[in-house]
């Protein structure tokens, strides 16, 4: 797994859904949609984040639970998409 | 940075002005006043291509790009007076055709979209419930599994199309434990199918020629062919959705700005009071300069979110920025019509309070101007 994909993506939500919040706050595991974190539209940012940094596209089904629920899992679908 | 139309966007421009003014605005005080919506001219549409606007030709679409459709969009508002009609279309193209064309399967595309385009069929979008709109994802139609296909059951509200639909989009709800996050499936329901059905319909202040009712499913059986986009995948499929509905219906709204506006200018330049045109007095001629730099600024904002919708970039936030400034633009803009030909103004005969009654709805459907408020100030990080 690339570290440097894990990282971006931790500072992003950091930056965007957790202003002030300290960074070990935020684990690879910590869940992120059962735990509050990704709502609708923070979802919809982050997706469109991700499209547009690592210039992959995301299918409509692959925006679930079981791929954006931790930071470890979206740098995961970040990964295989990058191919 | 190039403003100009191309030679053929002003001859798209032009034919569907035509197009409009000669077809399609026969009677409207009438069809307004008796709710009627015309088959006939719902046809004539799909012969012109405009059913189909961005889909390709090969699925018998016009192939035309996202700003050229919205330039197209405009001119239909601009030509037609029947904004009913005109919103029944945008129903029909935004939300089910243009999502077809996008997530659609082959075999999807090609069975569907010809005869959506060809104005042989009608599509209606079914997301809001009786007690579920803004808070849309909170729905509680539920698509429960059975053998290859689904059966669906729940409510759906307000669905514009929804009494003369041959197809409809349905959006319910496969994994309640996920909810938003891959719990949601798009659904193409046909009219046969068994425990579907339009049930009330509904009158309403404006767009009275756009009919709406509620869609009933009773444990109606859709097989697995008639999934969009992924089980699952009904959050992206909708917020897709959106994104077009939010720029390219409020195109339309940009063409019906226009035809007021220039009817306030006539009506201003040779109605007299005092002894001069009203137009020479300042509270009149502001309200109507006010009206062309809401006009310009509206119309600006549709075509640069249409481009970057062309461009396949994110384009929630400037969706839901122009959304919002072409409704509450559209709503002043027919107020400050009415007030500019007073008394005349009030009565059905000038057509101007019809404007105003078929303006409002604009700040409710495709989300509320509150909910297009909240989800500017999320993407800016509030
Ligand atoms: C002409 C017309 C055509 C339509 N066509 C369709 C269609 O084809 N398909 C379809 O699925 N639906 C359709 N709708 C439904 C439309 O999308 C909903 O009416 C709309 O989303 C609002 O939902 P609601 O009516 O349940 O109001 P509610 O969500 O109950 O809202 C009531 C009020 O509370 C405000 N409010 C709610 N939540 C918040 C919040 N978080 N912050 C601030 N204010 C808030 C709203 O802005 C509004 O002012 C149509 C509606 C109209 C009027």
């Amino acid at each position: 797994m690339d570290e440097g994909i894990k990282q971006t993506i931790k500072e992003y939500i950091l930056k965007e859904f957790l202003p002030g919040e300290r960074p070990d706050a935020l684990g690879d595991s910590t869940p992120l949609v059962s735990g509050g974190i990704l709502d609708s539209i923070a979802t919809l940012k982050l997706v469109a984040f991700l499209e547009e940094r690592y210039e992959i596209r995301l299918e409509a089904h692959e925006a679930s639970a079981e791929n954006l629920n931790t930071i470890e899992e979206i740098a995961r679908l970040v990964q295989s998409k990058k191919g | 940075m190039n403003f100009s139309l191309t030679e053929e966007q002003k001859t798209l421009r032009e034919s569907i002005v035509r197009f409009a003014r000669n077809e399609l605005n026969e009677d409207v005080v009438e069809r307004d006043r008796t709710q009627t919506f015309r088959r006939d001219l719902w046809t004539k549409c799909g012969e012109m291509g405009i059913l189909g606007l961005p889909i390709p030709e090969e699925y018998g679409g016009s192939g035309l790009d996202v700003l050229s459709t919205a330039i197209a969009l405009e001119a239909l508002g601009y030509g037609c007076s029947d904004a009913g009609f005109v919103f029944s279309i945008s129903a029909h193209l935004l939300p089910c055709v243009v999502p077809i064309g996008t997530f659609g399967t082959e075999e999807q595309k090609k069975r569907l979209l010809p005869d959506l385009c060809g104005g042989k069929r009608i599509a209606a979008n079914a997301m809001t419930e009786p007690g579920t709109g803004s808070d849309a994802f909170a729905m509680k139609t539920r698509a429960v599994r059975d053998g290859r296909g689904f059966r669906l059951a729940g409510t759906k509200m307000f669905c514009s199309n929804g009494p003369i639909a041959d197809l409809a989009v349905v959006f319910a709800v496969t994994d309640p434990e996920k909810g938003y996050h891959g719990g949601i499936t798009t659904f193409l329901v046909e009219k046969e199918t068994e425990g579907f059905r339009a049930s009330q319909k509904f009158e309403k202040m404006g767009l009275r020629t756009s009919p709406i009712g509620e869609l009933v499913l009773e444990n109606a059986f859709v097989s697995e062919d008639a999934v969009l986009g992924g089980v699952g995948g009904g959050a992206t499929v909708f917020a897709h959705s959106m994104d077009w509905e939010r720029i390219l219906l409020f195109a339309t709204h940009v063409g019906t700005m226009e035809r007021l506006l220039e009817k306030a200018v006539e009506y201003a330049r040779i109605r007299t009071q005092f002894g001069q045109p009203i137009g020479k007095f300042q509270g009149v001629s502001h309200k109507i300069a006010d009206m062309k730099v809401r006009l310009e600024a509206a119309r600006l904002l549709v075509y640069r979110s249409a481009w970057k919708l062309g461009e396949r970039k994110s384009v929630s936030m400037d969706a839901s920025i122009t959304k919002l400034f072409v409704s509450e633009s559209l709503l002043e803009t027919a107020l400050d019509t009415v007030q500019v030909l007073g008394g005349y103004g009030f009565m059905t005969e000038y057509e101007v309070e019809r404007a105003l009654r078929d303006a409002i709805g604009s700040t409710i459907y495709s989300g509320t101007s509150e909910m297009q408020r909240n989800i500017i100030a999320r993407w800016l990080g509030l």
